[in-house]
């Protein structure tokens, strides 16, 4: 009987824990826990991200407050920014570039405008890769066979159409000339597989991030023709830039921050030092390294003048890419 | 094979702390791998945070130790309880289940811990030998050959219910109409999502297994709950029989090779692995007429095959860095914010660190069956738990692995839509197998067909082009009509004998 | 008399339900959006073929189940007859329950009522020290598992 009273007890207190947790009501921010969304499963790259920040963060003292990631994946990001949005300003979210594209090809009503930014933290560079004994040498050849002949060249992507692996190629074949919407995709499940297909010789090219296909271009595996960075990448300097190769264009694959609307300006400003503090510390940067990021930090202020620009860029490349009408 | 590299991998996975992170893992997974709708997937992805901070060739063995203790523990609820943890262990519950109702369930766990264990060493002697002819083996399968893959494994499903291959059928075309649900890859449009969100990626078939099976099962025991008497159940022994032994050991040997080459194949996996182990030993067997009553081959076989086919899995993962299935896709993911990146490199530039895995994984499947086994005589007391205990219990822990699946509450209604669906199925004795499958295997075979068709410009000549493709087609066609063939084969050599008694009897 | 008619309906009633279900698949996938990009019926063909042949396979089904109407399926009286009904009504219900109220009153609170109830209700009110025990000993282990253990955040 004993063990049963203290069995009850236990469970009471556990369900009291469970209920005070909400409280709130302190004039200083942040007063409670903190809580990053990853709008998908664990495991993912936005998942990923968002851990990497709750450690950071944590382990060098920055915030004393709990954080937790919550998982919120489906939509493409659109079920956890939905929940984002009913939350108050102890809960932020990852984002990308998806928060805008998924607005622009209809597929949300959500847009960049309904949330605050907060930064813009790293960025990835995109990659336009042939097989290793492809008779493409360089950029400007590739784009010169297709655009004399688009549908026979075959080019894969993944996981989706509207991404920035899709677009980042419609940005440079519309800057050649080529009318994008002519390309001849192939829709493959996932980055990975469309590496596998393009090492089997099933597509003639691959437009995917530059971190997927980098290993294999060291090993001779394949051959990266152009990379969408401002300038050479580290270790790979034999690859030259869109730029160098004559296409005016730089695109990044970044992934940054966002808090619920109508964050207070003294809310905003204890992120801006925080992030501001986290982007220079070693931890971050190991981070940056072992995923093949770039730091490409911008603060509040930036990031909103940023998502400003590159509303208006994708806005244009979604309708070049002619998947909206 | 570099023996130097090979020693030096051995030496780091004998180090104690590995070795601890291979039991401990191992345990974990077996664990979590028995819940239902923990498959390994999720089992590596909730695990992961213990791995920050780790070692990243700890870390390394750590989940991959995870990821075959999920394996082990995935059927252990199959063969207790009819509720598949994963898609994996649906073919455990063809046989497993019936055994466990005759009374075996002691022989059926422990017969499954075995199997899964040799499975697991044929398929890590196959990676320490193949892995890099096997790597460029895969490379060949394109959209045609996989299009051909999935249709080989739903064909060879089909063909299991004999007798209602109607039935068979419709299951297996509602579990194809379901997996049109969701984005259509190739072109981005959204079909059926009806503006909810979370559909837009798909009906997750993990809520459906749950859903069908737990759910499912626990109402259709409700037709007879009252009934069941108080007598305690009979499990059995915790080992199994001289005679079940040699009926299991050729299937065992026989699928360990099949599973861990459909495991080479990136996006092919467990399922279709099992499946096809299974198939091909109801196909071959001279008794196909116990399979789906307890045989123990028919247990053992894809037991063997789904565990190789997980070892497989790590094949194009470590040569290539490309993730073959959802749960290497999630060790992916870790191990590159641990600094460490799988790819062609690894094996130049760290091959001790390659090497260590290989070895742990031996150790590991040495470890695995050593606790599988112990946990055999603790896993049948489940069975002594009154039904009506037991089935709240597995219905609550139905709604927290659904619900770990997506953090969605969207998702229990859906649970709840396909329990009512499941119990229908059984209840009017439509197999639950192909729905499940064709939902798993949907979304790949038709977007490769399309792919396949696109990239030939039209022609259907791609699916005879490569001798892949022509031996999957025979495979097909055979899987469909072998049935008939051995009747017709049957007929002939009874009548055969029928015509000598007569002779002899003149 | 009334309930063996109603058996037999019953068993067509499934097939029938699948026949409807085909026609509002193939009519759904005939309504798909065009794609933008690349062949515009590219995302109908494959359901529509599927329609077709669901359809094909559904009326077949229901003509097999037709001729076979006069045999007795045990398993369909059962479901109707004696407590399984209310079991699997009360079963379905409460977790409908749970599913909207999971969210809102956190893990452990909905989990007790929702544990306790099926057990009250299967398990018969007579054992109620064990399904007390039991429902608080579950939740608080299962909540312990998943949240701390397993670091999966539940509400």
């Amino acid at each position: 009987m004993k063990k049963l009273v203290s069995v009850a007890l236990i469970s009471l207190l556990f369900i009291m824990a469970g209920c005070s947790g909400s409280a709130s009501g302190n004039d200083e921010y942040p007063s409670g826990n903190l809580e990053i969304v990853a709008p998908a499963s664990p495991g993912g790259g936005w998942d990923l991200t968002a851990r990497s920040l709750e450690k950071v963060l944590t382990d060098e003292g920055l915030v004393e407050q709990n954080i937790n990631v919550v998982n919120k994946p489906g939509g493409g990001g659109e079920v956890g920014w939905k929940y984002l949005k009913q939350k108050d300003a102890h809960t932020l979210s990852v984002n990308s570039s998806l928060l805008l594209t998924n607005n622009l090809l209809g597929q949300s009503e959500l847009t960049y405008e309904d949330f605050t930014p907060i930064a813009t933290l790293a960025t990835e560079w995109q990659a336009l890769a042939v097989p290793a004994d492809s008779e493409y040498e360089t950029a400007s050849e590739f784009m010169e066979a297709t655009k004399n002949n688009p549908t026979d060249i075959k080019v894969g992507v993944g996981p989706g159409l509207g991404n920035d692996d899709h677009l980042s190629l419609v940005q440079a074949a519309s800057e050649y000339g080529i009318n994008p919407s002519d390309l001849n995709f192939l829709v493959y499940e996932g980055g990975g597989d469309v590496v596998t297909a393009l090492l089997g010789g099933h597509v003639d090219a691959v437009t995917t991030s530059l971190s997927e296909v980098k290993d294999q271009h060291q090993a001779g595996k394949l051959r990266i023709l152009a990379v969408s960075s401002d300038k050479p990448v580290e270790g790979i300097e034999d690859v030259p830039t869109w730029k160098q190769e004559g296409i005016d264009m730089v695109f990044p694959h970044w992934r940054g921050i966002m808090g619920p609307p109508d964050m207070t300006e003294e809310q905003i400003a204890y992120w801006d030092e925080k992030l501001g503090n986290m982007v220079e510390t070693e931890q971050w940067q190991t981070v940056l390294d072992n995923n093949d990021w770039e730091g490409f930090y911008k603060n509040s202020e930036e990031t909103e003048q940023f998502m400003k620009e590159q509303h208006d860029l994708y806005e244009t490349l979604v309708k070049d890419s002619g998947l909206v009408e | 094979m570099d023996i130097s590299s090979f020693m030096a991998g051995l030496s780091i996975a004998v180090q104690p702390i590995n070795i601890i992170w291979i039991i401990l893992g191992g345990f974990l997974g077996t664990i979590v791998g028995m819940l239902p709708g923990l498959g390994p997937a999720t089992a590596v992805a909730v695990l992961i945070p213990i791995t920050f901070g780790m070692d990243p060739v700890s870390a390394i063995i750590l989940m991959a130790a995870i990821y075959y203790g999920a394996m082990y523990g995935g059927s252990r609820s199959s063969i207790l309880l009819n509720t598949p943890g994963d898609g994996s262990a649906i073919a455990a519950t063809f046989d497993g289940y019936p055994m466990a109702k005759k009374g075996q369930a002691g022989q059926a766990l422990a017969i499954s811990a075995i199997a899964s264990f040799i499975g697991g060493l044929i398929a890590v002697i196959g990676f320490v030998f193949l892995a890099e002819p096997l790597a460029a083996f895969a490379l060949e399968f394109g959209p045609a050959e996989y299009f051909l893959l999935m249709l080989l494994t739903l064909s060879a499903i089909v063909a299991l219910s004999v007798g209602k291959m109607v039935k068979g059928f419709l299951a297996m075309m509602i579990g194809l109409a379901l997996s049109t649900v969701g984005i259509d890859t190739q072109t981005g449009v959204y079909r059926f999502t009806m503006g909810i969100p979370q559909l837009s990626e798909g009906i997750d078939f993990l809520i459906v297994i749950i859903g069908v099976y737990a759910i499912g099962e626990v109402l259709y025991n409700f037709l007879n709950i009252d009934d069941q008497k108080k007598e305690k159940k009979k499990v059995g022994k915790v080992w199994f029989s001289k005679d079940q032994w040699k009926r299991s050991r050729w299937p065992i040997l026989r699928s360990g090779p099949i599973g861990f080459l459909v495991g080479v194949l990136p996006g092919a996996g467990g399922s279709i692995a099992s499946m096809i182990g299974y198939t091909t030993e109801k196909q071959i067997s001279k008794k196909p007429e116990e399979f789906g009553e307890g045989a123990p081959e028919g247990l053992a076989a894809p037991e063997s095959a789904n565990n190789a086919a997980s070892v497989g899995a790590m094949i194009p993962l470590l040569t290539m860095g490309i993730p073959g299935s959802g749960t290497t896709a999630v060790m992916l993911g870790a191990l590159i914010m641990l600094g460490l990146r799988p790819g062609p490199l690894l094996f130049q530039q760290q091959p001790e660190t390659a090497w260590a895995l290989i070895n742990s994984m031996f150790l590991g499947n040495i470890a695995l069956v050593i606790i599988n086994i112990l946990l055999v005589g603790v896993l049948v007391k489940v069975l002594d738990t009154p039904a009506k205990i037991l089935y709240p219990m597995i219905v609550l822990l139905a709604f927290i692995g659904t619900y770990t699946l997506s953090y969605s509450t969207i998702d229990f209604f859906l649970l709840l839509i396909f329990g009512l669906f499941g119990l229908m199925m059984k209840v009017l004795d439509i197999p639950i197998a192909p729905l499940v499958l064709a939902l798993i295997v949907g979304v790949d075979m038709e977007q490769n067909f399309r792919m396949a068709v696109l990239s030939s410009n039209g022609s259907l000549g791609v699916f005879f082009q490569s001798g892949v493709s022509i031996t999957l087609l025979i495979l097909t066609i055979l899987s469909l009509f072998y049935p008939l063939i051995i009747k017709l084969v049957k007929r002939k050599s009874d009548k055969l004998s029928d015509d000598e008694q007569v002779y002899k009897s003149s | 008399m009334k309930e063996v008619t109603s058996l037999k309906a019953l068993k067509l009633i499934v097939p029938f339900i699948l026949i409807i279900a085909s026609i509002t698949y193939m009519i759904a996938s005939w309504n798909l959006p065009d794609a933008n990009l690349g062949n515009g019926n590219g995302p109908k063909y494959f359901p529509l073929g599927l329609s077709i042949f669901m359809l094909t396979f559904s009326i077949v089904y229901f003509i097999q189940e037709f001729r076979k109407r006069d045999e007795e399926n045990e398993e369909i009286r059962e479901i109707l007859s004696g407590r399984t009904p209310k079991l699997i009504a009360f079963t379905v219900v409460a977790g409908f329950i749970y599913s909207l109220l999971f969210e809102r009153i956190g893990f452990l609170f909905s989990t007790v009522l929702f544990l306790g109830a099926l057990l009250f209700f299967i398990n018969g009110r007579k054992k109620w020290m064990t399904n007390i025990i039991v429902t608080i000993c579950f939740s608080t282990i299962s909540w312990y598992a998943f949240s701390v253990l397993l670091g999966v955040s539940l509400p």
